[in-house]
């Protein structure tokens, strides 16, 4: 039960990182990705490669895993977001088919369809990291981490153009903010830190492969924050939270097929996207009325 | 030889792509909705008429119940979470969520009754017949086209001449205009469903006997008509019709070069560089920002 409960939070720090890296562009900058997973994986097949070939440290492996995540990102965003939200949509569900073709073919960094097998632990000042008691701390400590740089970019004035584009664009514009340039550094930001997330994934797992980076964890992550709450501090690690336990409540419910857990999961949370949407676009963190808006 | 062939199956992919990508360009083009579950339609008709066929009802019972499944689906979605959606505030995101979730229900949902592997409708007509030497061409071909240039001329003399589709160009144009004119925007825009959602049926039918039929290929089906909407430009049904059409034979024509897995890239490839070189599309209006 306890090495249960241990496993259960790590993952969802984990997927709460995802999240909240998720939720700076689309709750803050207004730009939707369904290709969070492509960083994700992206972040943990860099990191795996150096951990493998050169060195395991995270000072090395965590550093080339955040410069792959935004170099990649930056390809996507230059054109990509000189363009309307709808352009975007389309664009990011293009990468993430491509990627996984790449993921599956690439078999000298990413292993093919059959994935990486005994990637070394987190080395951290030649302190190897593995088990899970310890792993926890570490997974939370950047969770922690990552909250506090997005939270901190939020609120300085980088975070109000953010907020300005997103509600309107063209008046950001009208006010001397360079609208590309300072999505296209959200989108840079938002990527680098999602791909530590696959840093920390690959190395607890030991073994990872294309299935984890697919348009369903792109698509998870993005209900996450919904459900949670586009736009909320809390929200995406509740959204993380209860995406995560929900499969084991499933599992509790005898009357449900066992062996349909994961559809019945999807279910769900497509279900309560759209109701979400139509009763309470906020999410459940959020704010019930559009009203209260103006007292952010 | 074996590029005429590939222009062949070529233009079969492509009159499928150019049939389903027009549904959503003509419903997101007057309506403005960003209708994701536009894929869902696809698997809801495409697993109807695999069903009715297997169960022995024949081909024209599993036509109706996949045209009337598609209908019904999308009326019932825009009326059931569009309308409601849109009353309040309706901003693009809003709609493309609770779309977006409705499409993961009706993939799941599918794919506990059908199962989630392929699965193909059979029929003879899949089988290819030798035109020229080495040419092979199956009659699902033909009979693609022919259902893209049947259905693409009502479409056309619909949308031209009729009161009907002069009222929906007219809603894409501006509603409140329409509203002061005295016609019904809710009325027209559950035209654009219906409408929308018949087109997606031919292909959904010929799909299943060729390339064969899977819950997750919904997200396919929207990549493409998404692709093509943009690369058409927004708006513009025939822009859409070309570019479906297009991405097609190149998909085809790319496999004189790379292997079959990649090409979805092709695709991929396309529609980026339209974004970057031309973002209002083949005959869009330049109204990309």
């Amino acid at each position: 039960m306890e090495a249960y409960l241990l496993n259960l939070v790590i993952l969802i720090s984990i997927y709460s990182t995802l999240a909240v890296t998720l939720n700076f562009i689309m709750g803050y900058a207004g730009i939707y990705s369904l290709a969070h997973a492509v960083f994700f994986g992206v972040g943990a097949y860099a990191g795996t490669f150096m951990a493998m070939h050169f060195n395991a440290s995270i000072f090395i492996t965590i550093p080339v895993a955040m410069l792959a995540g935004a170099v990649l990102s930056l390809i996507l965003a230059l054109p990509a977001l000189r363009v309307r939200g709808e352009y975007f949509v389309a664009a990011s569900l293009g990468l993430q088919v491509l990627a996984v073709t790449i993921f599956s073919e690439w078999k000298a960094v990413t292993g093919g369809i059959g994935g990486l097998i005994g990637i070394p632990p987190l080395d951290i000042l030649g302190l190897e990291v593995f088990k899970p008691s310890q792993f926890i701390f570490v997974t939370v400590g950047v969770l922690v981490i990552v909250l506090i740089i997005i939270n901190r970019l939020v609120h300085s004035s980088f975070g109000r153009s953010l907020r300005a584009i997103r509600d309107s664009e063209s008046a950001a514009a009208a006010f001397g903010k360079n609208v590309p340039l300072i999505k296209t550094i959200s989108v840079v930001i938002s990527s680098a830190l999602t791909a530590v997330a696959g840093v920390l994934y690959a190395s607890y797992l030991s073994f990872i492969n294309v299935e984890s980076f697919m348009l369903d964890t792109s698509v998870l992550i993005m209900a996450m924050v919904i459900i949670g709450g586009t736009g909320t501090q809390a929200g995406p690690i509740v959204g993380a939270a209860l995406l995560l336990i929900l499969p084991s409540i499933i599992s509790y419910l005898d009357f449900l097929p066992q062996t349909e857990i994961g559809s019945i999961q999807q279910i769900i949370y497509g279900l309560g996207m759209a109701l979400l949407m139509i009763y309470r676009p906020g999410g459940i963190v959020g704010r019930k009325k559009q009203s209260e808006a103006g007292k952010e | 030889m074996l590029a005429l062939q590939l222009m062949i199956t070529g233009l079969q992919t492509g009159a499928l792509y150019a049939l389903t990508a027009v549904g959503f360009s003509l419903i997101f083009g007057s309506t403005r909705i960003f209708h994701f579950a536009h894929g869902a339609t696809f698997i809801i008709a495409a697993y109807l008429f695999y069903f009715v066929n297997v169960s022995g009802f024949g081909v024209t019972l599993g036509v109706i119940a996949a045209t009337a499944g598609a209908i019904v689906f999308g009326l019932l979605l825009n009326r059931f979470v569009y309308v409601p959606i849109q009353r309040d505030e309706g901003s693009f995101f809003t709609v493309f969520v609770a779309s977006f979730g409705i499409g993961i229900v009706i993939q799941n949902v599918v794919g506990m009754i059908f199962g989630r592997g392929y699965v193909t409708v059979q029929t003879p007509l899949s089988f290819s017949v030798e035109l020229m030497d080495g040419l092979y061409v199956s009659p699902l071909a033909w009979i693609s086209m022919l259902c893209a240039a049947i259905f693409f001329g009502i479409l056309w003399c619909f949308l031209k001449y009729s009161n009907l589709g002069l009222s929906l160009r007219a809603l894409a144009d501006n509603p409140d205009l329409v509203r002061v004119f005295g016609l019904n925007p809710r009325f027209i825009s559950s035209c654009a469903f219906t409408i929308g959602s018949i087109l997606v049926v031919p292909a959904a039918i010929i799909s299943g006997a060729t390339t064969g039929l899977n819950p997750a290929m919904g997200h396919h089906v929207m990549l493409i008509s998404l692709a093509a909407t943009i690369v058409g430009g927004i708006g513009s049904v025939a822009g859409t019709l070309l570019a479906g059409l297009a991405l097609g034979l190149a998909e085809s024509l790319a496999l004189l070069y790379v292997d079959s897995q990649w090409t979805e890239a092709v695709t991929f490839a396309i529609l980026f560089l339209f974004i970057i070189v031309r973002p209002s599309g083949l005959l869009g209006r330049s109204a990309a920002h």
